[in-house]
């Protein structure tokens, strides 16, 4: 059976800039295959609470999140993908991605590109692209299928869909009837997200056919617990699931 | 035919079928808590899986469709046929009767699953607000079915207004309270900055959600989100089964919007499968959401305990004027319905209350049924409709549906006449 991949989020510079770097720097040990990274945005508005929390955290602390995302670059050789909101970016996008570019990015996400912009989404793709960047989109269930499966072979290095209408909030679903119906439409790598921390929702994903998870919620959850040491915890304990159906 | 065979065995959901995104409901920015998180308080948990269910097709539990059988559906799919010949139109109009349910109005569709689902769950009371009184009326009735209690906030004026049908939700069981009313923080907060305050849909909404969290009740939703739009869906899955078996297909759909739920539960079985080329939404023009709400994310009640909607909307706080048709007063418009206006996928019409009253009589004298005033708004867009086919002489087939009748809106009837005769 092929590698159940593990996305791990984490908010750029969260909770301090220091363990931040040891968290990716463990993360990637533990068996993290890409990173994603938030970089704050003015509203994290498809987010849920845990993650609005850290970007608020964040916000104040920093004056240069590029910086950061250098910093990660150092102590990780796997993929980094920056997450945030294009809403924010849009007037000056070609220097955003730029510099995303120079500090190490390998892709970028806008949870908000289908939704807010989906009139002219592949001219923001074809930009993404241009720069050197992957575009990973962002589905969930309130994308319709002909949409997903439309832009499902552009998104690289895999499909995100989210279960969940924002993250962390826990909702009752049937992850593995959305699972199923998504991949038999989507070809590439599908990786599932969104309040996906409790362990049933995510081996329902993975007997449905996902090809990962992406978490960040739970890491969140974990370092205002328990800080460092229970976040990366939280990374091996989400490996081991999903090592169980690689 | 069997009717059982006309009563579909899924409802149908427009999600997946959307010409782009719905945008997600969200919290607003800076919450202090999630509402999104909320709603596993508010709503029965199977209600809530299918708010967010992407599923096109989703079952319809045999206990409910059962009890659909029992209240009377299939409802009728009439031909008007003394409206055309008045009209002298080619066109012909038909038309869903919502009415003949024992409650009087469509609302009843939803009200029955939601009672099912928080039964089923081990709920033993059920809270909801009510306008005009139709919603309230169905709850207490679906609460009664299913042996729940239910509390009901009706707004004030037409708790006041409307005491027959006050009187219908307490012969079935239900405890009706007059909002704002003491009862809630929220009430009580309204009542003192303005005493005389006569309520509106927005504020016994959030009441109602108050008073369910309070005590560990759950709320049942009459109108916008997603799933009461997915349970209303039997009314166009009917009229299909019916238009195919006379071997007819409507070319115009035509309906009346409060929240949007009768018209989509009508249209949008028929917008999905690709039936028909116009689908015509009717509001009142003195609450004027179509032609003057702004399209952005906004709150489903006053006081904002439900997460923001991307929606048509005059804003949470608008207050409407007293119009008869009190479904009609909501200052929103269903996200996947807003949507759909966007994109010119549905057309609009507003028409004044004169207007529509006038459209009423037409009704009552030529079809003999006296509609409810929310519905008087799609009579009076099919009678502009059939003149127009006449003006051009198309022939076309024209369907609308007939959401409630008005025979507890008669002493609204009796002003009108005084005002407009
Ligand atoms: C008879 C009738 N029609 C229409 C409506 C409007 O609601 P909706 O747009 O959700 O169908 C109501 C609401 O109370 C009603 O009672």
């Amino acid at each position: 059976m092929t590698r159940k991949l593990l996305v791990s989020y984490m908010t750029l510079g969260y909770p301090d800039e220091k363990s931040f770097i040891e968290f990716v720097k463990g993360a990637d040990e533990l068996g993290t295959d890409i990173f994603e990274l938030g970089f704050p945005p003015s509203f994290a508005k498809y987010d849920g609470p845990a993650i609005r929390r850290s970007y608020e955290d964040v916000l104040g602390k920093y004056g240069d999140f590029f910086s950061l995302i250098r910093k990660a670059r150092d102590v990780t050789d796997k993929k980094i993908i920056i997450l945030t909101y294009l809403e924010d970016f849009v007037d000056n996008l070609d220097e955003f991605l730029e510099r995303l570019k120079e500090s190490g990015a390998t892709g970028v996400l806008f949870p908000d590109l289908l939704i807010d912009f989906s009139s002219d989404y592949k001219v923001y793709i074809n930009k993404i692209a241009g720069h050197g960047l992957d575009p990973t989109l962002f589905t969930s269930p309130s994308v319709p299928d002909r949409l997903i499966a439309e832009v499902a072979p552009l998104s690289r290095p895999f499909l995100y869909y989210g279960v969940r209408p924002t993250t962390g909030v826990i909702l009752p679903i049937s992850v593995d009837a959305l699972v199923k119906r998504v991949r038999s439409f989507v070809k590439n790598k599908l990786i599932l997200g969104f309040g996906l921390n409790n362990e049933d929702d995510l081996r329902r994903a993975l007997e449905s056919g996902a090809d990962g998870v992406a978490i960040g919620t739970a890491y969140i959850e974990s370092f205002e617990n328990g800080g460092l040491t229970q976040a990366l915890e939280t990374v091996k304990r989400m490996r081991s699931i999903l090592d169980e159906y690689s | 035919m069997e009717l059982s065979e006309v009563l579909p065995k899924y409802w149908y959901n427009i999600v997946p079928d959307l010409p782009r995104p719905l945008p997600p409901p969200r919290d607003p920015k800076g919450a202090e808590f999630s509402r999104i998180e909320l709603l596993n308080k508010i709503m029965p948990k199977e209600v809530l899986r299918q708010q967010f269910t992407t599923e096109r097709f989703v079952k319809i539990p045999e206990d409910v469709r059962d009890r659909y059988l029992q209240i009377g559906r299939p409802t009728p799919l009439m031909r008007a046929k003394r409206l055309e010949e008045y009209l002298d139109t080619p066109a012909k109009i038909y038309f869903k009767f919502e009415g003949a349910t024992p409650t009087g109005s469509h609302k009843i569709n939803t009200a029955i699953p939601q009672a099912y689902f928080a039964y089923e769950e081990g709920v033993d009371h059920v809270v909801t607000e009510t306008g005009a009184g139709q919603w309230g009326t169905a709850v207490a009735l679906a609460a009664s079915m299913y042996g729940l209690r239910s509390t009901i906030f009706m707004v004030k004026v037409s708790y006041e207004h409307k005491p027959m049908r006050r009187v219908i939700m307490q012969l079935y069981g239900g405890q009706v309270y007059p909002s704002p009313s003491d009862k809630t923080n929220f009430g009580r907060k309204i009542l003192s900055e303005n005493p005389s305050n006569t309520g509106s849909l927005g504020i016994a909404m959030s009441e109602a959600i108050e008073y369910a969290l309070e005590h560990g009740y759950r709320y049942l939703v009459g109108s916008v989100l997603d799933v009461v739009l997915l349970h209303q869906s039997v009314i166009g899955l009917e009229a299909m089964n019916q238009f195919s078996a006379i071997g007819e297909e409507p070319d115009v759909l035509v309906g009346c919007v409060g929240g949007g739920s009768n018209f989509a539960g009508f249209t949008y079985p028929f917008i999905g499968a690709k039936i028909g080329s116009r689908y015509i939404a009717v509001g009142s023009a003195e609450v004027p959401k179509f032609s003057k709400g702004e399209y952005r994310y906004d709150f489903p009640d006053t006081a904002g305990l439900l997460p923001m909607v991307k929606m048509l909307t005059l804003g949470k706080d608008y207050v409407p004027p007293s119009i008869y048709a009190g479904g009609l007063r909501y200052h929103g418009v269903a996200p996947t319905l807003s949507l759909l206006l966007e994109d010119k996928v549905v057309e609009w019409r507003e028409y004044s209350e004169r207007e529509i009253f006038e459209a009423a009589k037409i009704f009552a004298e030529t079809q003999g049924i006296v509609p409810a005033p929310e519905s008087a708004h799609a009579i009076k867009a099919v009678i502009d409709l059939a003149r127009e086919a006449k003006k051009n002489k198309e022939r076309i087939t024209i369907a609308f549906n007939l959401s409630g009748h008005g025979l507890l809106d008669l002493t609204n009837y009796q002003d009108m006449m005084v005002r407009y005769s």
